[in-house]
């Protein structure tokens, strides 16, 4: 039933933050870029926008070159997305045919953030997502630092404005079409102004003859005043009252949403659900190991900190306040605003260790929220087991787990994709807050988590690493997310190591080939990419690389003798931290 | 109906909710299908593990005017106002009292129909810090209302023994006095959380959510509608695998199974009518696949891999006796608590029921549509429309070669069996049994019973 659907929706009011942030440069970036084994490798003084800008040829084969959500492989034996429940011969989810959805509303409404949000959980989802950002074309179009005209948006432009504008609409549009028909995507994303209701109407129809269902979004009335001058470029603007569109209208940055519903299915009111819970504010996640128990803890057995656990959480906490504080005062020394910081917010897992690592941060005042689902992966038979034993007792289920890291079950266990499904809740409450966040969880929890932050493919999740001596930080960006770390300082160099505790048979690289190499992981994917060149690290030494969360489990065993050894008893390297 | 708990040894976890407690007050006039919507919230929510209860302020009046005429209604009427106030604050007080007992979700059933009443409650509410969300159904489409009326209101217990054509006049009035003074949800009200549904969901208004709980009630409710339809469920035939007793797999049918498969389309004919449209639904295995194939080509048929049978792991293609004898705790394991307990490798109950999540929004969704599956699955959909309690579900018996209609109804599902006649093997096993299918206890449409089967 891939029936013809086709809609519009409406996206809600801007902020801020977003404004002109869209092209700014992420040098983290560019060594992901070389690492891709691109013929051009990208210079540390080039932006994505300029990249497409000098492509005269630009064509949108990715979105992980702009946004860096991550596509999902079209292969139909390859991985699935990360909490992808099912698969299907066309590739297309919940029955719902493909749709188009039509932002709609003047810029600085945060099209672009909710485009690229939904579109990274869609693809989480499993649907194949793809979001066209207009803008691109036209300033692939107009070539580096050149300006469109001036009446470029006016209704009444010149021919010649009208001749630009048609090329730019034409070459997106058949970049649309071409995604749709032949390359088995299910929803694109189509993100421009789309400033007046004919159009629309005609954009519907266009969808419609590909067979693809036209749902429209647009922002609110309110307009800030100071967005007048921006406005003034674009004068005409019909807000969406089309009763014969499929439209999503999204009033004062989401606290207001209605809908008009001609033919919306399934996946329609998924995406309404996803909307309910976003909100444009930017706010930051920081993601803390907890510290280490006093004896021999278990899935089953719940232990309190140990002493240099209770040390390890008071230490991270005081670096996290520093960090925020330093922060704000960086941000106000370059003359950015010297308002107070957001609020901070505590996650922890209904686990001893993680509520008491958040203890600290309680006792000044923060508040600390328990959540049941962020309970760390089930390790089922393989609990207290060592590596050994595992592969003593059952070595089908190792063969099995090193084909498919992701969704391989030990006997009784949940697998990574359990697991995602399982914290699907929690992602949608972590769209929701507006508080900065602090979530103290085991080490799966946070590979879950920063997986779908970061957008990263479901291969890489199960090898992302999270040391105890680093709290990661990921910035919110239009385009992409960005991740950073911020060194705990004086950790105990035993307490430091990724997690031996949990069931992570070191797994060699098992010869899948990302088709394009994990770019939605700012870490070295590269080694995925290409098993053969990722064991000597002497690139990953060089690089600054702010994060380095997804070295393969072979680099790391390959590199253990660098590293400083677990304290634990070796007989028990798998029990939890 | 208790709630079974995922415990450590069933190695389970489902859907869990946060400490969040939410007063869900239906608003809207008579016969736009408030019970309907509430009944149903409640059942989604319950079969989903969330505690959720419906307090409807209907019955409470009821309790003192049990058949009342439509002069009770009228506002002018001080008294029967006043014995409506005291209903609804009854009705208030019993779910706060509820609340503090631990209840996740409490929905009040009644129009609710003043600005002044919707303050009230939720003055009422914030007292006691539970969180308010008001859900208005709209509908101004006299058809609708009118086929609303005879459909479901004159069964309502107002009328027991009544005349129809008298009951649906008398409800015709009673509608009047209400619309007398409805106040619809507006902009003066905008600091309410509210979802106000227009026209069975044409058109939608979702204010001020504030929550994820929230979030996901209201996604479910806006995918509800009230026309009237019916949902056709079979099991697929007889398999080969059922022939050996062996559980799984992806066998074909056997040749009884065959025979089910070229009888099924007179089966659903007579059943369903031939002039209405009917959408087939089947899994991706094969069993299902071939006894849909003789249905009608006009009928849109989709499979869904959400609908395979639940997967039974490492235990996939044997027998109960071979299981039992491999792995005798978590045979034993099982039949304490089979709702959570999962498969080595594979599944349980409970993770079926969160993978056919999507099959029952879709389901809610659409109209008439026919459901070829396998016997797990079938029990988690019948489960979620007939209100099944889970530690009861996983054990009903459901026969091979039957077709079951659901009409869903504003105070339940009306069940109707047809057997094809077709004999088959029995795939049902009772609760700590021998270790092999058996015939069940009561014969025929026992899908009430308890018993067990394939997986």
């Amino acid at each position: 039933m891939d029936e013809a659907r086709s809609g519009l929706v409406a996206v809600p009011a801007g902020s801020q933050e977003l404004l002109f942030e869209e092209w700014k440069f992420r040098p983290e970036l560019a060594d992901t870029f070389t690492s891709e084994g691109s013929a051009n490798p990208v210079g540390t003084d080039r932006s994505t926008a300029e990249i497409a800008a000098n492509s005269p040829r630009y064509r949108r084969r990715s979105s992980t070159f702009i946004d860096g959500v991550h596509d999902v492989p079209d292969e139909t034996n390859s991985p699935m997305a990360p909490a992808q429940l099912y698969s299907t011969m066309s590739g297309r989810l919940f029955h719902s045919g493909r749709i188009a959805i039509v932002l709609v509303g003047l810029p600085a409404r945060g099209k672009t953030h909710i485009s690229v949000s939904l579109s990274r959980y869609l693809q989480w989802l499993g649907v194949k997502t793809r979001v066209f950002h207009l803008g691109d074309y036209r300033r692939a179009t107009m070539g580096p630092g050149v300006e469109v005209p001036d009446d470029y948006f006016f209704i009444n432009a010149s021919a010649a404005s009208v001749m630009i504008r048609q090329k730019i609409l034409k070459k997106c549009r058949e970049d649309i079409y071409a995604w749709l028909n032949h390359e088995n995507g299910q929803v694109a994303i189509y993100d421009a102004v789309n400033p007046l209701a004919n159009g629309r109407r005609a954009l519907a129809k266009e969808f419609a003859r590909h067979d693809v269902q036209f749902v429209g979004m647009d922002p609110n009335e309110a307009a800030k005043l100071y967005l007048k001058r921006i406005d003034m470029k674009i004068p005409y603007f019909e807000t969406m009252t089309e009763s014969d569109l499929n439209f999503i209208k999204m009033i004062n940055a989401g606290e207001r949403i209605s809908y008009n519903n001609v033919s919306f299915g399934y996946l329609s009111h998924r995406i309404v659900f996803y909307l309910m819970n976003l909100h444009i504010k930017s706010r930051r996640t920081f993601f803390a190991r907890a510290g280490t128990s006093r004896e021999q803890d278990s899935y089953k057995n719940d232990a309190h900190l140990s002493e240099e656990g209770n040390e390890y959480a008071k230490n991270m906490s005081e670096t996290l306040l520093e960090h925020r504080k330093a922060e704000r005062e960086a941000l106000i020394a370059s003359g950015g605003s010297d308002a107070p910081l957001k609020p901070l917010i505590v996650w922890t897992s209904t686990r001893k260790r993680t509520v008491e690592t958040a203890k600290y941060l309680e006792e000044l005042g923060y508040k600390v929220r328990q959540r049941s689902q962020m309970s760390q992966l089930n390790p089922g038979v393989c609990e207290k087991l060592s590596e050994n034993a595992i592969r003593r007792l059952y070595p089908e289920e190792i063969a099995l787990h090193e084909q498919d890291p992701y969704h391989h079950r030990y006997p009784r266990a949940e697998s990574y994709h359990d697991l995602a499904v399982r914290l699907e809740p929690i992602i949608l409450e972590l769209e929701r807050e507006q508080s900065d966040l602090l979530i103290v969880a085991h080490e799966s929890v946070l590979r879950v988590l920063y997986g779908y932050l970061m957008a990263c493919d479901a291969m890489s999740i199960p090898t992302l690493k999270f040391p105890r001596n680093e709290i990661i930080e990921i910035l919110p960006a239009s385009y992409q997310n960005e991740a950073k770390r911020i060194k705990i300082p004086g950790v105990a160099p035993a307490l430091i190591p990724g997690s031996p505790e949990d069931i992570r048979i070191p797994v060699p690289p098992s010869g899948f080939v990302s088709p394009l190499s994990g770019m939605g992981t700012p870490a070295m994917l590269s080694g995925i990419a290409t098993p053969v060149d990722s064991p000597s690290s002497s690139h990953f030494k060089d690089t600054p690389a702010p994060v380095r969360l997804a070295e393969l489990a072979a680099h790391q065993a390959a590199t253990a003798s660098e590293k400083p050894k677990p304290d634990r008893k070796p007989e028990n390297p798998l029990s939890r931290d | 109906m208790e709630l079974a708990r995922p415990s450590k040894k069933t190695n389970s976890v489902g859907v869990q909710v946060e400490d969040t407690q939410i007063c869900v007050v239906m608003v809207g006039l008579p016969a736009r299908g408030k019970s309907l919507i509430a009944q149903k919230a409640q059942r989604y929510l319950r079969w989903l593990s969330i505690d959720a209860k419906v307090f409807n302020v209907g019955n409470y009046r009821r309790h003192d005017t049990p058949q009342p005429t439509a002069e009770f209604f009228d506002t002018t009427n001080v008294e029967g106002e006043r014995m409506r106030r005291l209903a609804a604050e009854a009705a208030v007080k019993d779910m706060v009292a509820w609340f503090k007992k631990g209840g996740l979700i409490g929905i009040l059933d009644a129009t609710n129909s003043s600005k002044e009443r919707r303050r009230w409650i939720k003055d009422a509410m914030d007292a006691h810090g539970i969180e308010t969300l008001y859900v208005e159904s709209k509908c101004d489409d006299e058809d609708l209302i009118m086929s609303n009326i005879r459909e479901v209101k004159t069964t309502s217990p107002d009328y027991v023994g009544q005349d129809p054509e008298e009951a649906a006049k008398d409800f015709r009035n009673r509608i009047r006095n209400y619309e007398k003074v409805y106040e619809t949800i507006d902009d003066e009200e905008s600091d309410l959380t509210y979802l106000k549904i227009m026209d069975v969901g044409k058109q939608v208004i979702i204010n001020r959510i504030q929550d994820y709980l929230q979030s996901r009630v209201v996604y479910y409710l806006m995918n509800l509608h009230i026309r009237p339809r019916s949902i056709w469920l079979s099991r697929h035939g007889e398999s080969m695998y059922n022939l050996g007793g062996q559980i799984g797999g992806d066998a074909d049918l056997s040749e009884r199974g065959h025979e089910y498969a070229r009888r099924l389309p007179e089966l659903v004919r007579k059943s369903v009518g031939d002039d209405r449209p009917l959408t087939v639904w089947t899994s991706t295995l094969k069993r299902t696949i071939q006894t849909a194939r003789f249905l009608p080509e006009h009928y849109n048929q989709l499979q869904w891999k959400a609908l395979d049978e639940l997967d039974s792991g490492v235990c996939d293609g044997m027998t109960y006796a071979e299981i039992k004898e491999a792995y005798p705790e978590d045979f034993a394991a099982r039949d304490d608590d089979k709702y959570n307990y999962r498969y080595r490798g594979g599944e349980s109950y409970r993770d079926v029921v969160i993978r056919l999540e999507p099959i029952i929004m879709e389901l809610e969704r659409s109209e008439d549509i026919l459901i070829v599956t396998h016997q797990a699955v079938l029990r988690c959909i019948y489960a979620y429309f007939m209100k099944k309690d889970q530690r009861e579900s996983p054990w009903l018996n459901v026969p091979l070669h039957t077709l079951i209609k659901l009409t869903p109804r504003a105070y339940g599902t009306l069940e109707e069996f047809t057997s094809s006649g077709i004999s088959a093997v029995s795939t049902w096993r009772g609760k700590g049994s021998v270790a092999k299918h058996e015939e069940p206890l009561s014969q025929g449409n026992s899908l009430g019973s308890a018993g067990d089967g394939g997986s």
